[in-house]
């Protein structure tokens, strides 16, 4: 009994000349993290929203105030790219959650293959975003094309159509890519949470008369809600920020039409050299998914107060 | 209310065979426990009554009517789950109403049957909660709530216990009785707990291996059981079982030497025993009392106050245990002497089967 009452007091005694070493050891431990996420990170990030009060080029830089926002704001083609920037967003992500919770209904079916059809989801997402844009290129040419060729074939056009030639045929052409490309990942999240859905609560509502419509529409979209809002806002940010697919068919045109944001703040930042107005750029892009993923967030634990158990 | 007949029912899953030809008639508002090890098909047997599995062969009647490949729907069943199966993101209430919203049910009549179920099930405050505020016994009454308005000929439930601590268990035993006679419904109901069965049931169904071992009340089974299984699985604590050789035959009785024991003659039927065939002696440790007998070397000694829970090694057997009075003289480690009820002893033979006993007391239901 004696020794048990000792016990905490000595461990203690022992401890205590260690705890300072402890708590640098710990620092040491996260420093190379830290330090890596201040160069990366938080120093570029400062450095962009410093620049954005530049006039900064090739030749040299001044102070410019808020002369770069002033001009942002002022420029209706900027307004435009916003616009256009939202709607591209919305459409991709749209298709791209609608899609993807088509997939994942069907690959988690229990048909023949479901191994198969699982795998052959993958591609889009894990062969290189260059590589599958190259192939859609291919797909997109008016006169060596497969799309434009079979439309052709089956009498849906006259001649040659360069889909990436016209504005709004490039603009969901690009679309259409960005789809390809994000929708296996959406696919895959979908999936795995309607993986994790208990069988006990389909058998149930079944012995209850519950059709298949009614057991997706009362079971499974409530049971996956919160990882559906949490891909629509992953989904969302990404798409916004889609650069690649945008840039290898495009390069944002014909005529702007494909100019998004990000698209713009690369052009005028790395082709124009213009980095002062580029950063400003940059910094409306960080402001805005700031406040689109704050309002997100807002809903996200809406969603999950009302679809959670109460726990 | 109606009637539930099992016709020859088989189920196999690829050539694995997990139910031969079960034929089961269950009256109308009986309570019958579908009991058994893990494995013996149970849960099976409820699942394909439900219409979630199908058998291989054989019939399903409810009240008169095949209802085999009939929807769950159209069987007039309705099932509570192990899990329970509660929607995590529906109120209590929306989880009572689920099976009146398929149904279409107008709105004030939805809301007459939940609340009338709420308030046999003590819901009425809870409503509003979901089920994740909601504890173990309460989720089971919701479960259970969404059953009742349904308004089935049949309830199912399946393991409906287990998921709860000993004491709620017990609470919720003689809750479901109560609903029971409440209802004044047919209930099948599977466990794998003999007591829940034993205290539960009007009729008990002991399944072994995908087969019937016995079906009747609990004090049939509990005094007559129909094999070993049946025997060594009902009763608490299990049945002692002592190896033995048959030394005569009569029509009064078998008389057996115990190994290490004394002889015993048993009034039980021979059933085609004769001298010299291994048997062995079913005492029921509830049976067992001080007194001239069996030599015991007490290993283990459980005071429960009112029992002695007493294990200790008779002859070759070093695991016999006897019930005794909670203010039995004994201690561990001393060898102590056990007076055997013979009217209470059952016989087996090598094969398993049972010798009927003659003394055995008048059932009661």
């Amino acid at each position: 009994m004696a020794d048990i009452t000792e016990t905490p007091v000595a461990a203690s005694a022992r401890r205590a000349p260690i705890r300072m070493p402890e708590r640098w050891f710990a620092w040491a431990l996260v420093a190379p993290a830290m330090l890596f996420i201040a160069v990366i990170v938080a120093w570029p990030l400062a450095e962009t929203f410093r620049l954005s009060f530049t006039d900064a080029r090739l030749g040299g830089e001044s102070f410019v105030g808020t002369k770069n926002y002033t001009d942002l704001l002022g420029s209706s083609r900027f307004h435009d790219t916003i616009v256009r920037t939202f709607f591209w967003m919305f459409v991709s992500v749209s298709l791209k959650l609608v899609l993807g919770l088509i997939g994942a209904t069907l690959l988690n079916a229990a048909v023949p293959g479901r191994a198969l059809f699982r795998i052959l989801v993958m591609p889009p997402w894990v062969i290189p975003i260059a590589i599958g844009c190259i192939g859609w290129l291919w797909l997109y040419n008016g006169h060596f094309g497969l799309l434009s060729g079979v439309a052709q074939r089956i009498g849906l056009i006259d001649g040659p159509y360069e889909f990436l030639a016209y504005k709004t045929s490039a603009f969901y052409s690009a679309v259409v890519t960005d789809v390809w490309v994000g929708t296996p990942m959406v696919t895959l999240f979908f999936l795995a949470a309607m993986q994790g859905v208990p069988r006990d609560l389909y058998e149930a509502a079944y012995v209850d008369g519950a059709s298949r419509w009614y057991r997706f529409r009362r079971i499974t979209i409530p049971q996956i809600m919160p990882v559906i809002v949490s891909m629509a806002l992953l989904s969302a940010i990404w798409t916004f920020n889609s650069f690649e697919v945008i840039w290898i068919l495009t390069e944002g045109g014909p005529r702007g039409a494909t100019t998004t944001l990000i698209v713009d703040t690369y052009k005028v930042a790395i082709g124009n050299y213009k980095f002062g107005e580029g950063a400003a750029r940059a910094v409306v892009i960080v402001v805005l998914l700031a406040i689109f993923s704050l309002i997100y967030l807002y809903f996200l634990g809406k969603v999950n107060r009302h679809y959670g158990s109460g726990k | 209310m109606a009637t539930l007949e099992l016709q020859n029912i088989s189920k196999s899953f690829g050539q694995a065979k997990v139910l031969h030809d079960i034929d089961l008639a269950i009256r109308d508002r009986e309570f019958v426990v579908f009991v058994g090890p893990s494995g013996c098909g149970k849960s099976t047997l409820l699942r394909i009554v439900a219409g979630l599995e199908e058998a291989t062969q054989g019939r399903i009647v409810i009240g008169g009517k095949d209802v085999s490949r009939a929807h769950p729907l159209d069987r007039g069943i309705s099932m509570v789950f192990q899990s329970y199966a509660l929607y995590p993101h529906l109120s209590v209430f929306e989880n009572i109403a689920f099976p009146l919203r398929v149904a279409k049910l107008p709105e004030a009549e939805l809301k007459r049957k939940v609340g009338q179920a709420a308030e046999i099930l003590q819901l009425t405050d809870k409503l509003q909660l979901k089920p994740g505020q909601l504890s173990g016994g309460q989720r089971q009454r919701v479960a259970i709530g969404r059953s009742i308005v349904r308004e089935p000929r049949v309830f199912l439930f399946d393991e409906p216990l287990s998921n709860l601590d000993a004491a709620l268990r017990g609470d919720m035993r003689v809750e479901l009785a109560q609903l029971h006679r409440k209802l004044d419904a047919t209930m099948v109901y599977v466990t794998h707990d003999q007591v829940e069965a034993m205290t539960m049931a009007d009729r008990i169904v002991v399944l072994n291996g995908g087969r019937v071992e016995q079906f009747g009340t609990p004090m049939e089974l509990y005094h007559h059981p129909a094999s070993k299984f049946v025997a060594g699985f009902i009763g608490q604590p299990n049945m002692n079982l002592l190896p033995g050789i048959v030394q005569a035959t009569d029509s009064g009785g078998v008389t057996v030497e115990l190994a290490g024991g004394p002889t015993l003659t048993l009034p039980v039927e021979p059933r085609g025993l004769s001298a010299g065939a291994p048997v062995e002696v079913g005492l029921r440790p509830e049976d067992l009392g001080l007194g001239e007998g069996l030599q015991m070397q007490v290993r283990v000694l459980e005071r429960l106050g009112g029992q002695s829970i007493t294990y200790g090694a008779v002859g070759p057997l070093d695991k016999v245990c006897a019930v005794l009075p909670g203010d039995a003289p004994i201690r561990e480690g001393e060898t102590i002497s056990l007076a055997i009820n013979t009217n209470a002893c059952h016989l087996f033979s090598a094969d398993g089967q049972v010798s009927r006993r003659l003394a055995a007391p008048a059932l009661v239901a």
